[in-house]
């Protein structure tokens, strides 16, 4: 007993010191980059990028958590607190403009807002209030994946663009499951603003405006008509039993299972299905996203993800060299052949590298340019959980009341007068 | 109590003299050594909830620090006309209720089977429940999410032959399966607690009485029902409060299994989602502060209602 | 003992019954831990095929877990041990003057360690984020060192007063008049029979301190204070979308190992802190 009561005081003042070492620093600034998790492809930027500055700087990368909710959780929270660790961050879209509009984010400078050559999905959703606020580093769009076999059996032309209500009435007629994303999480949402934007209209009409005078417009047809398309996949079990909680993983399963057909899914499932060696790989095939209506274009899913630098930074303009380099063309090509994640730069796209690890590069390229944002607005958190909220289990979706009742439940939220 | 008569003697010597030097400076050193520890824990909640009920009077968002608004009571009168604080609340009092009287139930055949059994398998059974004490609770969250989920989860093919549940069947799709998956890893982990308060409980009920009730023919479920529940009220009382109040603040195992879907949110995750998802810290703390008054409120209703004696957790009887 | 046959094989088969119900849930976990990536999705509890390459995730250099891992262990082990410490040495002192002085507010320390022991910590870690964060003890270990006070305090207050009012204080008095200075009195007289108490109690308090999880993810945001179970929830898996459900398991397993452990060694004293600090006198 004696001997413990001397080690402890030692072992609390030891792990006291150890705290107190490491926040000293020495050397070159540490630049702090907070990065969502990938295949390890932007500690290799970041490796790369440090070398290039020859000791002007040292970048060093912290991992953000998975799912983009918790990921702007942590960020708006350290910020929150004027946190001058936090130097670099890698943003998803539909988050930043509630992190710029309270002067969280360092303004871009002059040589960065130069948008040349970046797909128009990418700047659209690294703007806020008309002014660029972060750098578009990579960019994500959902294609419509098929298996070859199938689409043929049930008769489908791929050729040419196809519609939600084709993919419906293919699976209910020959027992198949969609790969769709109905999980209470931010999928849903994406799911849902694909379609009311593809069908024409916008879940938010002034996205510029303050909480009590956001405006709501799912209570229309566009907002309808995408109730009926999730209502029957939902209530006619065309997701598989999985859909209420299946994430975009899960409904790559679906997808390769017996009854697996059509998928509409990001372009990471190409690489995690080639190393996985998957049965469909032979078979698989991909177009554009889905049409809601024949005649109109699609409006198929963006995000990816933009890099901020943190307006409490000890080192902002040395923070914005390293986004400069981190954001190069050949970066961006290198990352989509490591990692799966397609570059916001044109230009990467013509690659040969990436033109042969990724058949559908110029399948992505042409969805980025005519992909549509989720809401760019401060209070998106509340839009996007107040959708899912009132959208889950997708079942129980009724396409006369609950575009309605949603619109009315998220207004009451952004007015003070409900609880999410 | 070992030794109730010379600590008892020496307190009544000690009360004779009080208002004697020797007796404050007794007084002194008593509060010197106990203040430390009475005052930290004071200023770990007590400051955080007065606090709490302050920020409660304004409309304060964190990413609009800016916009902050004094609004009186308004944020009450939401929540409190608000269905989803309600809903929340019927959903906490039902994990509240049923877990308790199911750990009750399992709680006390353990401690049964401890008291009776022989000293070689007491040793092993109360190795084996200490187990789920120790684990933690989000571990065990794991566990058994895993074990029901239709991805990854077992459980759908070993029970298919029960109507209702198939290889398709997916437990964290609706409301009822949610609850009860969420109810079993919650009895799982805290029956020991409870069973443990019981078994104390059970040796202080006087062996001769229900010797004696033996005797007199009674059997084994009457002595049961006459002697020796009777003789546990106290402790049967201070576990159910116990029980009753840390399960009220359950937050863990929803948390990692359905994180609120399925209309599963509790209390305490509706406070958090408001307060740190939302960063709306104002309306976040008045459901804070509403949590705290029910587990008054609770303790309250137990204390006068129902007469349970704390004075018995404090061995004072 | 006289015990018939039937007696034993009741005895038997309701020892079993509780061995798996208390393990059973372990175990499955542990099966999960062994589980390939394709594994995961057979429908089975034992893996169709076994593996260690969970384990290589959390632990092995260059897992996809580790840096999530490894740091969250360290800081598990060091915030719970230190506000454990803290807790007890406080506690010591305040259990001793409850058990051995006459003082008036003893009732009210012991009434307020119950009521702080049953708080709703959600209600108190709104506040306490917005104190942090002003103070700059968010994301610290300090920061959850403090608040894990309201956790381990009153538990060992409780314990601690409990074993101290069955230690025969006479021994002390006893070895004074023998001609002990008060000091030796009390370490030769009285540690022997408190420390046991006080062991007790610091365990208990470690699980409970080990086991925080709103705490752990409302006043952290990096692996600089994120304890083990807040990190548990962010576990990514080994590419971007792929599930973590093996890391996590392994890792699950990896924290539950030492509790087991404590468990078995010290069954006996922990049945008895909980069971005295609880009910009996």
């Amino acid at each position: 007993m004696t001997r413990g009561r001397r080690i402890a005081p030692v072992l609390a003042l030891g792990l006291a010191t150890v705290m107190v070492a490491c926040t000293s620093e020495t050397g070159p600034p540490t630049l702090t980059w907070y990065i969502n998790p990938d295949d390890g492809g932007q500690a290799a930027i970041a490796q790369t990028c440090t070398e290039e500055a020859d000791g002007a700087y040292v970048i060093e990368t912290a991992l953000l958590p998975r799912e983009a909710s918790d990921q702007r959780e942590q960020l708006a929270r350290r910020l929150a607190a004027s946190d001058s660790s936090i130097d670099i961050m890698s943003l998803d879209p539909p988050y930043i403009p509630e992190m710029a509009e309270p002067g969280f984010l360092a303004e871009v400078p002059e040589e960065l807002q130069d948008t040349d050559g970046i797909v128009q999905g990418a700047i659209d959703s690294a703007t806020w209030n008309d002014e660029l606020v972060t750098v578009p580093f990579w960019a994500n769009t959902q294609l419509l994946w098929y298996r070859e076999s199938v689409a043929e059996e049930v008769g489908l032309d791929m050729s040419q663009p196809v519609t939600w209500d084709d993919l419906i009435e293919a699976a209910a007629e020959n027992d198949l499951y969609l790969g769709v994303q109905g999980i209470l999480a931010e999928a849903l949402t994406v799911w849902i603003n694909a379609l009311v934007a593809s069908g024409g209209g916008e879940i938010l009409v002034n996205p510029e405006a303050p909480s009590d005078e956001l405006e709501l417009d799912l209570d229309s047809e566009a907002g309808r008509r995408a109730a009926e398309i999730v209502s029957r996949i939902g209530s006619e079990g065309l997701g598989g039993p999985g859909l209420p909680t299946a994430d975009e993983n899960a409904s790559m399963n679906v997808f390769q299972g017996d009854r697996g057909s059509f998928m509409v899914n990001w372009p990471f499932v190409y690489p995690a299905m080639a190393a996985a060696e998957s049965e469909v790989m032979d078979d698989l095939a991909w177009t554009t996203y889905p049409r809601v209506d024949p005649d109109t274009e699609a409006a198929p899913p963006v995000g990816g993800i933009n890099l901020g630098v943190g307006a409490f930074s000890n080192h902002i303009d040395l923070a914005w060299e390293a986004v400069a380099c981190i954001v190069r063309p050949e970066h961006q090509a290198e990352y989509f052949v490591t990692n799966g994640n397609p570059p916001s730069a044109i230009e990467a796209y013509d690659d040969p590298s990436v033109q042969e690890e990724f058949p559908m590069a110029d399948a992505i390229r042409d969805s980025l340019e005519q992909a549509e944002p989720r809401p760019q607005t401060p209070f998106y958190n509340e839009i996007s959980i107040g959708l899912q909220d009132t959208w889950h289990p997708v079942s129980s979706v009724d396409p006369e009341t609950t575009p309605a009742s949603s619109q009315q439940f998220i207004t009451e939220v952004l007015r003070g007068e409900r609880l999410l | 109590m070992s030794a109730p008569t010379t600590t008892e003697a020496r307190a009544h010597g000690r009360r004779r003299k009080r208002g004697s030097d020797r007796a404050r400076s007794e007084a002194r050193l008593g509060w010197w050594l106990a203040g430390p520890a009475f005052g930290l824990m004071l200023l770990v909640t007590l400051y955080p909830i007065l606090q709490a009920t302050y920020d409660s009077l304004f409309s304060l968002r964190l990413t609009a620090p800016d916009e902050r608004e004094f609004v009186g009571i308004e944020n009450y009168a939401v929540i409190l006309t608000d269905w989803a604080f309600w809903r929340s609340m019927l959903v906490t009092l039902f994990i509240t209720v049923v877990t308790v009287a199911i750990e009750l139930v399992l709680g006390f055949a353990l401690a049964m089977i401890m008291h009776r059994a022989i000293t070689r398998l007491r040793g092993i059974i109360r190795t084996a429940i200490l187990v789920p004490y120790g684990i933690i609770t989000v571990v065990s969250a794991f566990a058994f999410f895993y074990a029901f989920d239709i991805n990854t989860g077992y459980i759908n093919s070993w029970f298919n032959w029960v109507p209702g549940i198939d290889e398709s069947f997916n437990w964290f799709a609706q409301q009822w399966p949610s609850l009860f998956v969420i109810i079993l890893s919650e009895v799982w982990k805290t029956t020991p607690f409870i069973s443990l308060l019981l078994l104390a409980g059970l040796a202080q009920v006087p062996g001769e009485l229900e010797e004696a009730a033996k005797v007199d023919g009674a059997k084994g479920w009457q002595v049961l029902r006459k002697v020796t529940l009777p003789n546990m009220k106290a402790a049967i009382m201070v576990a159910v409060l116990f029980r009753a109040l840390e399960a009220f603040r359950i937050f863990d195992n929803v948390f990692i299994m359905t994180g609120g879907a399925n209309n599963t949110e509790v209390l305490s995750l509706l406070a958090y989602n408001t307060s740190i998802g939302r960063l709306e810290i104002g309306m976040g703390s008045a459901i804070s502060v509403l949590l705290f008054l029910s587990v008054l409120v609770i303790s309250f209703i137990a204390i006068k209602g129902f007469r349970v004696d704390l004075s018995g957790t404090r061995g004072e009887n | 003992m006289g015990m018939s046959t039937r007696g034993k094989v009741g005895w038997l088969i309701a020892t079993l019954l509780v061995l798996v119900w208390s393990l059973f849930p372990v175990f499955s976990i542990l099966m999960t831990s062994f589980k390939t990536q394709d594994g995961l999705f057979s429908g089975t509890l034992l893996p169709p095929e076994w593996t260690f390459e969970n384990y290589a995730e959390i632990l092995a250099p260059g897992g996809s877990a580790q840096d999530l891992f490894l740091p969250a262990l360290r800081n598990s082990i060091g915030i719970s041990l230190i506000s454990t410490f803290i807790a007890v040495v406080l506690a010591t002192f305040c259990a001793y003057a409850i058990a051995r002085l006459d003082f008036r507010g003893k009732k009210l320390i012991l009434t307020s360690a119950l009521a702080v022991s049953v708080f709703p910590v959600v209600s108190i870690v709104t506040p306490l984020f917005n104190l942090w964060r002003s103070v700059g003890l968010y994301d610290t270990w300090a920061g959850l060192i403090i608040p894990y006070l309201s956790l381990t305090l009153p538990i060992s207050i409780w314990t601690l007063s409990a074993f101290f009012r069955q230690i025969p204080w006479e021994l002390e008095q006893a070895a004074q008049v023998d001609g002990a200075t008060p000091f030796v009195a009390f370490r030769k007289a009285v540690v022997p029979l408190a420390a046991p108490g006080v062991f007790t109690s610091a365990i208990i308090a470690f699980f409970i301190a080990w086991n925080d999880f709103v705490y752990g993810i409302s006043l952290t945001s990096t692996t600089a204070a994120r304890p083990v179970p807040a990190a548990l929830s962010f576990f990514t898996g080994a590419s971007q979308f792929e599930e973590p459900t093996g890391a996590i398991s392994a890792a699950a397993i990896v924290v539950t190992v030492p509790v087991v452990v404590v468990v078995l060694i010290f069954q006996r004293r922990i049945v008895s802190g909980l069971t005295q600090g609880a009910v009996k006198g």
